[in-house]
């Protein structure tokens, strides 16, 4: 028992003695390292000449040479841990830079969505008044209309959508189709409602709400202004790797007068963040009359 | 029983029909001569049958309710009917103009009606305050704020939100924005005016530039210049307009 305590402390001397050995010659390398070479070529000159005089030359050769020697192999250390230093302090950055970026985008993401899901209060009631008139007219219309609103709710509130980010073309087309059979049994033969977008691009990557924001302008700022109403058409293609999905009316046209926009600004905001300047939202005024809308993003599968 | 003529405007079907059985049930004295589809034909069948009183939907193709009922200038008493609208609610608590909302309920129509009986309507003048107070509401005067330009041979909508700078350029005016760069005729000094002086200012007699997408001002060797958000080439700011980032 006693030797091992006596024993302990002098292990302990040892492998200080032995460690401060060790810090003291990874300190000899490194200020060797660091001591540029001109510098240690003078030194090595007055340390020949001073082994010289002292007659001791031999001695300094060999120091002189392993100082060489210890500079030609620092300087590789030293240099790679220099750089091993940068390259974590950089990736370490980067991560964070990339965490930071995640979360902004995962934050903005959510603000958006909560910002777009808020339903058009004119619609919602002019909606249920339109449930109840045929309640009492066309008892059957309105079972498919209650239906339909159901269907939009569910999928246009944020706390009942699946998951905010990953949604498919097939679900936003879903929610617009829920729209616009309502908008249809509302205005009858002043909508006509073309869905085009192939079975193929049902489960391409589209996020959420926006192609809702589209049929939704093109609605309330391109059909129900105008008198005798027209059509919409939603098609969706792929083209140099882009998915296009176009939202096209022949309604009134888009308004000179202003008062609209906000639900266009999110959608850019939100592919800027999304896609950087990988997507774009295009906005055009064709020949024939009506607006055409077409959002182009990269295109992955679900 | 003395026949009491009225008029119907709504843009859907089924909320004219609504109103109309309403009204059968609740004032069944009440003909419903002529129902519009928008506010355009409601001011020219409210002319031609003259009905004692006319029901307005307030948003309508056209014309709104309101613009309908400002053009008919007070010559008929006017219900609006409307299914949400605040503005439309909040300004007629303060008048005697009666509004119904969709669902029209019975007894709030038999409301109507009372107040129709009693010849509670409202004098002319509050009448057309009222009106004018409502459309000032529903037509904000503002800024331009789409843009209609020409890119290669296609008319796009340009947002001011996302216009980075215009540029006179001899005949047309150069819109550029991060992703592309467009014409426009309209020369900068009509342009001017109609875009809001907070979002743009001039800083040369030949460029306005959108505030917000300023990144940096630098002092360059011939005056400021300004380092715009995503884009390369830097606007020269000329010393008449210098004073506008003195304090930046």
């Amino acid at each position: 028992m006693d030797n091992q305590n006596n024993a302990k402390p002098w292990r302990d001397d040892f492998s200080m003695i032995l460690d401060t050995i060790e810090k003291g010659w990874w300190g000899f390398v490194d200020m060797v390292a660091r001591l540029g070479w001109g510098r240690l070529m003078l030194t090595i000159l007055l340390s020949l000449m001073l082994g010289g005089i002292l007659n001791i030359e031999h001695l300094m050769l060999v120091l002189s040479l392993v100082a060489i020697l210890v500079k030609v192999l620092a300087l590789g250390k030293h240099q790679a841990e220099q750089e091993a230093d940068r390259a974590i302090a950089r990736s370490e950055k980067a991560e964070q830079q990339a965490e930071l970026e995640a979360l902004k985008r995962q934050l903005a993401e959510t603000r958006m969505s909560a910002l777009q899901a808020q339903i058009e209060p004119h619609f919602l009631f002019n909606t249920l008044s339109s449930v109840c008139q045929l309640t009492e007219t066309a008892p059957a219309k309105a079972v498919v209309m209650q239906k339909a609103l159901i269907r939009y709710l569910r999928a246009s509130l944020p706390e009942w959508r699946d998951s905010p980010g990953e949604t498919s073309l097939g679900q936003q087309l879903e929610l617009s189709r829920a729209y616009l059979e309502i908008m249809q049994l509302r205005m009858e033969e002043r909508l006509q409602v073309r869905l085009l977008v192939p079975a193929s691009l049902q489960n391409a990557r589209f996020p959420v709400m926006m192609l809702q924001t589209l049929v939704e302008n093109a609605i309330k700022h391109g059909l129900e202004p105008k008198a005798e109403g027209g059509a919409i058409e939603v098609d969706a293609k792929v083209l140099d790797g882009k998915l296009r999905v176009a939202v096209r009316d022949d309604g009134v046209g888009f308004p000179e007068q202003p008062g609209q926009g906000m639900g266009l600004a999110n959608i850019r905001e939100r592919l800027a963040m999304l896609y950087g300047a990988e997507a774009e939202l295009s906005l055009e005024a064709p020949e024939t009359g009506g607006t055409l809308a077409v959002i182009a993003l990269p295109f992955t599968l679900i | 029983m003395n026949t009491l003529t009225a008029l119907i405007a709504d843009d859907e079907r089924l909320m004219r029909e609504q109103l109309r059985m309403a009204l059968e049930r609740v004032w069944p004295e009440i003909d419903v001569v002529a129902e519009a589809q928008d506010g355009g034909q409601a001011v020219e069948l409210a002319r031609e049958h003259r009905p004692d009183l006319v029901f307005l939907d307030i948003t309508m193709p056209v014309k709104t309710g309101i613009a309908a009922a400002m053009e008919l200038g007070g010559e008929f008493p006017v219900v609006f009917v409307t299914a949400y609208d605040q503005y439309a609610i909040r300004a007629f608590e303060e008048g005697a103009i009666d509004y119904l909302l969709k669902p029209v309920e019975d007894d709030r129509l038999a409301r109507t009606r009372q107040r129709w009986q009693q010849k509670q309507q409202p004098t002319p003048q509050d009448w057309q305050g009222a009106l004018l107070k409502l459309s000032k509401q529903l037509e904000k005067p503002e800024y331009l704020r789409w843009i209609r330009a020409s890119v290669g041979n296609h008319l796009r909508l340009i947002n001011a939100d996302e216009v980075l700078f215009f540029q006179s350029d001899e005949k047309y005016t150069l819109v550029q924005t991060p992703a592309c760069e467009a014409l426009i005729r309209t020369p900068l000094k009509d342009l001017l005016p109609q875009l809001d002086p907070d979002q743009f200012w001039q800083v040369h007699r030949a460029t306005l530039v959108r505030v917000s997408a300023i990144e940096e001002v630098r002092r360059g060797e011939r005056g400021l210049m300004l380092k715009l958000r995503g884009y390369g080439p830097l606007l020269e700011v000329s010393r008449s307009y210098a004073h506008l980032f003195q304090r930046m």
